[in-house]
């Protein structure tokens, strides 16, 4: 090739590059004031996918990133191995330095800043033995997830997770008192928040109500049941108010954490929530439709004779095999295996659907109940939706809970119980047994008004717990422990609740003791 | 600080060092002389080609013993005024650039800061000369041959030994000059960045509790992302506990009424501790029987073993050289103990441990010495020589229990189904400090032998490749070196996944290691080819140095003192490379028509 031909090869080289970097530079011109720029700056501001939309722009990101000349999936990839190998090898310098260089490889992929996150808030912390280490990562690892806000300023799911980690790792641990008294004289963290407010639940919340926030103004919450993610900041001042007593703070102070939560509770339920089957519902609007339900009903019943019910059913019997009806007709203590099982489907074809029923309904009042089964139905269908929800954020326990622990016998109830609790860890006796005495005829008028709240083990482990130490105090004072006992029926709904039989001689046989039976016992 | 294999003596290593090197020389040598004597004999005839292996020994005998070190000095000169020509201080702009914003990219709350910030300016250093050797070395002697320059030396009365050593020397002293003022840079970088005191926050100070003396204890100020708790006495003096690997000494000033307290400069942050470590270890079992290791509680890593506590297990280190002379006040034990605890406990108290000085020929011991273990730190436990045995009666360190130089120290934890792990080195004597200023020099003189390291392979690969590809094989040889073990053990079949044939053909299949290839004809070939090539990289890879060797950012970073056996092996074993390269180099340059 002689020296014209390696001339022209390049002028040819060089005009292919301008030819192919015209329609590039067309495509990616950049946002001004005056134009949006090209498809690409367009395509970029629709799906909010700027750096500017998303967050901070950090210099050291940036430079780290081009840094790599285009080889960060390779250099986050090392930087990952190395890391599991730092981690493998307890170097927990080496660890969280290469976390931090991940994360400002890889700044805007929220996973990476809420995994790494979470690796030091809970696995890395609790390699260390002193409580003290332990906190120092749980911190670390709430600051890491922080400083991901800055380049991640609209993730509901990065801020909720942070609210959620500052609540519920700090409240939840082992080391929750020391990690609760340790987050209270933190001035780093907390800043000038006033000490009244450094509370790792009402800090927790003020994070999951800026993900709140920003779920309001339509970013998507992706990965977690809406009813879920809004119940977090509620749960927050539940959990607060729960943990008041638990310190040894009752009066007015836990009154008041109490009524907040109940507050907090009324709003959720007053909030329109997007449920899997893509409609919105209120927890709070149950009992609506319930009633709702039952007034169309009774109509259907109005013009629907108890003539066209019975032959309807006497319809769907017929149409049932054999073994089918065998199994629905045989009376329940005698049915076989078989038939429990072929039960549920039998069922469910004898089940007469309002809009069945009103369509057998003749002449002019056929249209009426068509009307008044549609509304049945629909009713029936928000009402399960509503229990559904209801159902994962345990609505009714917590309602209930919201509503009489603000009153004045169940605060007397815990305090005394805790005060009794007190005593038996300073191993007064005499003092303890007296406490226990009066906080569990306390609880006996509290279970009395409410006898829902044995539904639950919240109620009864802890309540357990401290008639263990009651029955230990006895022991010790030489006394019996008394036949029949004042909270029979909590140990009952706790052997119930754990599967495990009741002490050798505590079998209680009798009703649980109420009214002038719990002034005669312990 | 972590040392998965036992540190080598130097008058250990030497001999059977330089046994393999000779073998290995002697070796390679005669497949060379075979090698050149059968490309001469096809392309002169065997009796011609037999004569031009034979010039070729005599010449090559003749041009070392004639090597002239004025006209080396000369020739390394002119490889000094190359590099500057090429710019070789941009490097050095590139090292200030990453000092000045070093900050940005490091963790500012760091628990060890000191290592954090060390590893960085050491591993930053080594990166940036180990990459400007490489290009220096590689991509002078090509570039020189293609544009004609060599002429101007190879016309003049020089050897081609000469040309190599003189180039190697040359890139050797240039990077000798930008590896100082770099270290100067890097020093004065990492005592800024960490050099700190804090203020005594008065109002934080209360009375100790349970303590009748007056003292008191508090906080201090939060300066670089950290504040230390402080323990005065009933004066005033004291000090604050071990936060980011450091701790503060606490005086009082007091002027009248006005108390003023002042804090050191960090102690123990920027230290080199000369450790004495244990010549053994060995393990009882939960009943008192003798074994290797102990318990494995679940780590993937088994660099510890683990010991049961309030049982008969323990962990025995057997030390060497204890002498009145070395330690003639006490015995500065310091140990990093990892804790596992199989049930909550006490979580507000560290597990309870004792240390016992036992004499290993008569086992007379000493009472037991208790002590709360604290999980990842290095705690001090002087002991005194003056001891108490288990009725009492006072014994003396070195009369009663030290025998020959060698004490055992036996380590049990005492709180029931808890577990302390260690490793050999996590029990030592704290023998001495040396100076932290010149362990930094000697982490650059491992710096430095590595650049030599390169420079050398650099200047070889150069003799016989064009640029671009001796540069290649350069680099090559660098990651191979620094992943040695890695390739060495895919040679030797022991991980998963196979050679590189099969290696290549799981990635392209996107297939995992662990599933068997498909059996059949392609995978015999595939399998009998990738044995070809794991022999290749086995001898290949054994031949090469092993870069992590040269690595001592750990020692400085976690402030041990570096020992100098480490330091002579490290140069030993590049001089010896050095001095392989240095003579392959000047074959194949010999072979080149210009050298001629």
């Amino acid at each position: 090739m002689n020296e014209r031909q390696r001339f022209t090869r390049k002028i040819v080289y060089a005009c292919v590059i301008a030819a192919l970097l015209l329609p590039l530079s067309w495509l990616s011109q950049p946002e001004t004031t005056e134009s949006k720029g090209g498809m690409l700056a367009q395509m970029r501001a629709a799906n909010q996918l700027s750096q500017a939309q998303l967050g901070e722009i950090d210099p050291a990101s940036e430079t780290i990133k081009l840094a790599t000349l285009g080889m960060r999936g390779v250099a986050a990839n090392v930087l990952w191995t190395k890391a599991n190998n730092y981690k493998k090898t307890e170097d927990w310098v080496g660890y969280s330095a290469a976390l931090e260089q991940i994360a400002k490889l890889q700044p805007n992929v929220v996973s990476v800043w809420i995994f790494l996150g979470w690796n030091l808030t809970h696995n890395v912390s609790v390699e260390f033995d002193d409580f003290h280490d332990r906190y120092y990562w749980v911190i670390r690892g709430i600051n890491y997830r922080q400083e991901g806000t800055k380049y991640n300023r609209d993730s509901p799911r990065l801020l909720s997770d942070i609210g959620w980690t500052i609540a519920q790792k700090l409240g939840r641990a082992d080391e929750k008192v020391q990690f609760r008294r340790l987050f209270r004289e933190d001035d780093d963290f907390n800043g000038s928040r006033p000490l009244a407010q450094r509370d790792n639940w009402l800090v927790g919340r003020e994070w999951l109500m800026k993900a709140e926030q920003v779920a309001a103004r339509g970013v998507a919450v992706r990965g977690e049941r809406p009813v879920l993610f809004h119940s977090h900041p509620v749960m927050c001042l539940v959990n607060y108010a729960e943990d008041l007593e638990e310190e040894g703070t009752f009066g007015e102070v836990a009154k008041n954490a109490w009524r907040k939560a109940a507050a907090s509770w009324a709003e959720l339920s007053n909030r329109d929530l997007p449920t899997l089957s893509n409609v919105f519902v209120r927890l709070g609007d149950k009992e609506i439709y319930d009633e709702r339900s039952k007034k169309a009903q009774e109509e259907l019943d109005r013009l629907a004779t108890a003539d066209l019910k019975e032959k309807f059913k006497a319809e769907k019997l017929a149409s049932l095999t054999t073994a089918e009806r065998d199994a629905y007709l045989a009376p329940a203590d005698r049915r076989t295996t078989q038939q429990n099982e072929l039960l549920y489907a039998v069922n469910d074809k004898m089940t007469i659907g309002h809009i069945d029923l009103a369509e057998r309904v003749p002449g002019e009042n056929r249209a009426a109940a068509l009307k008044a089964a549609e509304e049945a139905t629909f009713a029936d269908m928000m009402s399960n939706l509503i229990n559904i929800e209801r159902d994962v954020v345990y609505y009714h326990y917590w309602m209930l809970r919201c509503q009489i622990e603000p009153e004045d016998s169940t605060l007397e109830a815990r305090k005394l119980i805790f005060e009794a609790d007190r005593a038996f860890t300073a191993a007064q006796l005499v003092k303890a047994s007296e406490l226990y005495d009066q906080g569990m005829k306390k609880w006996r008028e509290v279970l009395d008004a409410y006898p829902a709240l044995l539904k639950d083990a919240s109620t009864t482990d802890p309540l357990v717990d401290s008639i263990n130490h009651y029955r230990s105090v006895l022991h010790q004072l030489d006394e019996k422990f008394p036949k029949p006992f004042v909270l029979q029926d909590v140990l009952e709904a706790d052997a119930t609740f754990h599967g495990l039989p009741l002490p050798e001689g505590e079998q209680g046989s009798e009703a649980p003791p109420s009214g002038d039976a719990a002034k005669a016992s312990p | 600080m972590v040392h998965e294999t036992d540190a080598i003596l130097f008058a250990d290593w030497i001999w059977p060092a330089l046994l393999f090197f000779l073998e290995a020389a002697a070796l390679l040598g005669l497949l060379a002389l075979i090698g050149g004597f059968l490309v001469a004999a096809f392309r002169y005839g065997p009796m011609a080609g037999g004569d031009t292996a034979y010039r070729m020994i005599r010449t090559g005998l003749v041009d070392f013993v004639s090597i002239s070190p004025r006209r080396i000095a000369a020739l390394s000169w002119l490889a000094v005024q190359e590099s500057l020509r090429r710019r070789v201080l941009v490097g050095f702009g590139v090292f200030l650039l990453i000092l000045l914003f070093a900050g940005w990219f490091l963790d500012s709350r760091s628990n060890d800061p000191a290592a954090l910030y060390l590893s960085f300016v050491l591993t930053a250093t080594t990166w940036l000369v180990l990459l400007m050797a490489l290009f220096l070395s590689a991509l002078s002697l090509p570039a020189d041959i293609k544009n004609h320059t060599i002429y101007t030396i190879v016309t003049k009365p020089v050897r081609p030994g000469e040309i190599v050593l003189g180039r190697i020397i040359g890139f050797a002293v240039i990077g000798s000059i930008l590896l100082a003022i770099m270290g100067v840079f890097s020093y004065v970088f990492v005592s800024r960045v960490l050099s700190h005191t804090h203020e005594v926050e008065v109002a934080s100070l209360k009375k100790a509790p349970n303590d009748p003396t007056g003292a008191q204890t508090g906080r201090t100020s939060s300066v670089l992302n950290h504040r230390h708790q402080v323990n005065l006495d009933e004066k005033g003096n004291g000090s604050t506990d071990i936060v980011q690997g450091h701790y503060h000494q606490v005086t009082t000033e007091r002027d009248g009424d006005k108390v003023r307290y002042v804090l050191s400069p960090p102690r123990d942050l920027l230290t080199a501790r000369v450790p004495l470590y244990a010549s053994g270890l060995r393990f009882k079992d939960r009943t008192g029987k003798g074994s290797d290791r102990g318990i494995n509680v679940g780590n993937e890593w088994k660099y510890r073993s683990f010991i049961e506590g309030g049982s008969l297990a323990a962990a025995t280190f057997t030390f060497d050289d204890i002498t009145p002379e070395r330690f003639p006040e006490e015995l500065p034990i310091e140990m990093t103990i990892r804790v596992f605890r199989s049930y909550k406990g006490d979580i507000e108290k560290g597990i309870l441990g004792s240390l016992v000085l036992k004499n290993p020929r008569t086992g007379r011991a000493s009472q037991l010495i208790t002590f709360r273990a604290k999980d990842f730190y290095i705690d001090s436990l002087p002991i005194s020589r003056k001891l108490t045995d288990p009725a009492g009666n006072s014994i003396d360190l070195f009369a009663d229990l030290v025998v020959d130089g060698q004490l055992d120290i036996e380590l049990q934890c005492l709180d029931d189904s808890q577990y302390f792990g260690v490793a050999k080195p996590d029990i030592y004597l704290r023998a001495r400090d040396a100076s932290f200023t010149m362990n930094f020099v000697k982490s650059y003189l491992s710096i430095w032998v590595q650049m030599l390291l390169v420079t050398g392979f650099g200047v070889m690969f150069s003799t016989f490749l064009s640029g671009a590809v001796a540069m290649m094989a350069t680099l090559a040889t660098l990651v191979m070196g620094f992943f040695k073990q890695f390739v060495f053990d895919v040679a030797q079949g022991s991980i998963q996944g196979g050679g590189p044939i099969e290696s290549f053909i799981r990635i392209f299949k996107q297939q995992n290691v662990t599933t068997q290839l498909e059996p059949g004809l392609t995978t015999d070939v595939v399998k009998a080819g990738d044995q070809v090539f794991m022999w290749f990289m086995s001898h290949v890879t054994t031949l090469l140095p092993d870069f992590r060797h040269f690595d001592d950012v750990d020692y400085v970073a976690h402030g041990f003192d570096i020992p100098p056996d480490t330091i002579l092996i490290q140069l030993f074993t590049a001089l010896a490379y050095v001095a392989a390269v240095f003579a392959i180099g000047y074959f194949f340059l010999r072979t080149r028509e210009v050298a001629r």
